[in-house]
């Protein structure tokens, strides 16, 4: 991962993407499980039909975990500054969902060079489920 | 974020709990659970699984994936609830029939790796609503710490709640 130079990176350019899904009630069972996050509206039919809901829909950290991969896969996780998103739609089940970033700004900030990247998740009919930015360390 | 109503007749968050600080309560880093964690996020990079790879790249242990601090966090209230702590989300009062993710920040200041014994502390630093009442937020802040390493990563974190409609207690 050392040899990577991101220096040459340039404002405008697009990291690989990231495909996910479709997200099935197996995987919301599975990332309750591993991430320890037991709400029951993600994993019991009953309990989202109870308080209204037509169906049980996926954790918002699944796919913001997904997201993370597009940066980290790219950069290597030990160069990640920071990483934020906003949970702009709600992420159902079946729903592949598709992770891109682009650099947007080169800048210097802790005696490192860093850049910035801009993050968008959208399912498979271009629903916009969450968008945010990351920040990580060039060099 | 200012207000838009001080009292949101509607509210289910407790106000009250603006400024609680929770202290902060040890939680060991599971490889297994690591693993298990990456392997479901879909994550192919070995440092997460192989421990000769991670060594091999410069890291102590297995590497924790980046969204790995609300792991941390789950197990915290885990060991919150068998000290008959309250957790966070006890101390802000959420309903989980309606409460969502607003958003989330993460800052990395050291990696989490498997195998160390970390310190997970929160407190409450904001509470607003919006549309008239009919969504409520709360503004958390955690840092997961290493006695020794020092900060390894903090949040900034939004959670909400979409509020029932004060009529007839329906979505």
């Amino acid at each position: 991962m050392s040899e990577l130079d991101l220096s040459a990176a340039e404002v405008g350019a697009t990291l690989p993407d990231v495909e996910f899904g479709p997200i099935s009630r197996a995987t919301l069972a599975l990332y309750a499980g591993a991430s320890g996050d037991h709400n029951p509206v993600h994993i019991d039919l009953d309990f989202a039909k109870a308080a209204g809901l037509p169906d049980v829909f996926a954790h918002g950290m699944l796919s913001f975990g997904v997201l993370t991969r597009v940066v980290t896969s790219w950069a290597g996780i030990g160069r990640l500054r920071e990483f934020a998103a906003r949970f702009v739609s709600i992420t159902q089940v079946h729903d592949r969902i598709t992770c891109k970033a682009t650099i947007i700004e080169k800048f210097e900030a802790e005696g490192e060079q860093r850049l910035r990247l801009n993050l968008i998740a959208t399912a498979q009919d271009g629903r916009e489920t969450l968008n945010g930015h990351a920040v990580v360390a060039v060099s | 974020m200012s207000s838009e109503v001080l009292v949101n007749p509607r509210g289910i968050f407790d106000r009250g709990a603006l400024g609680v600080t929770l202290e902060a309560v040890p939680v060991l880093i599971e490889r297994q659970r690591v693993r298990f964690f990456a392997q479901v996020l879909g994550e192919t990079n070995l440092i997460h699984f192989d421990a000769d790879v991670a060594h091999a790249a410069g890291h102590h242990d297995l590497v924790a994936p980046a969204s790995f601090f609300m792991v941390v966090e789950a197990a915290a209230n885990e060991e919150r609830g068998r000290r008959a702590l309250p957790s966070l989300l006890d101390v802000v009062v959420c309903d989980f029939r309606y409460l969502l993710h607003g958003d989330e920040r993460y800052f990395y200041d050291a990696p989490i790796y498997a195998g160390e014994e970390v310190l997970f502390a929160s407190k409450v630093v904001d509470f607003y609503d919006k549309k008239g009442g009919a969504m409520e937020f709360v503004v958390t802040e955690s840092t997961i710490t290493h006695p020794k390493r020092g900060v390894l990563m903090r949040s900034r974190r939004t959670l909400l709640h979409r509020l029932p409609d004060a009529k007839d207690g329906s979505r």
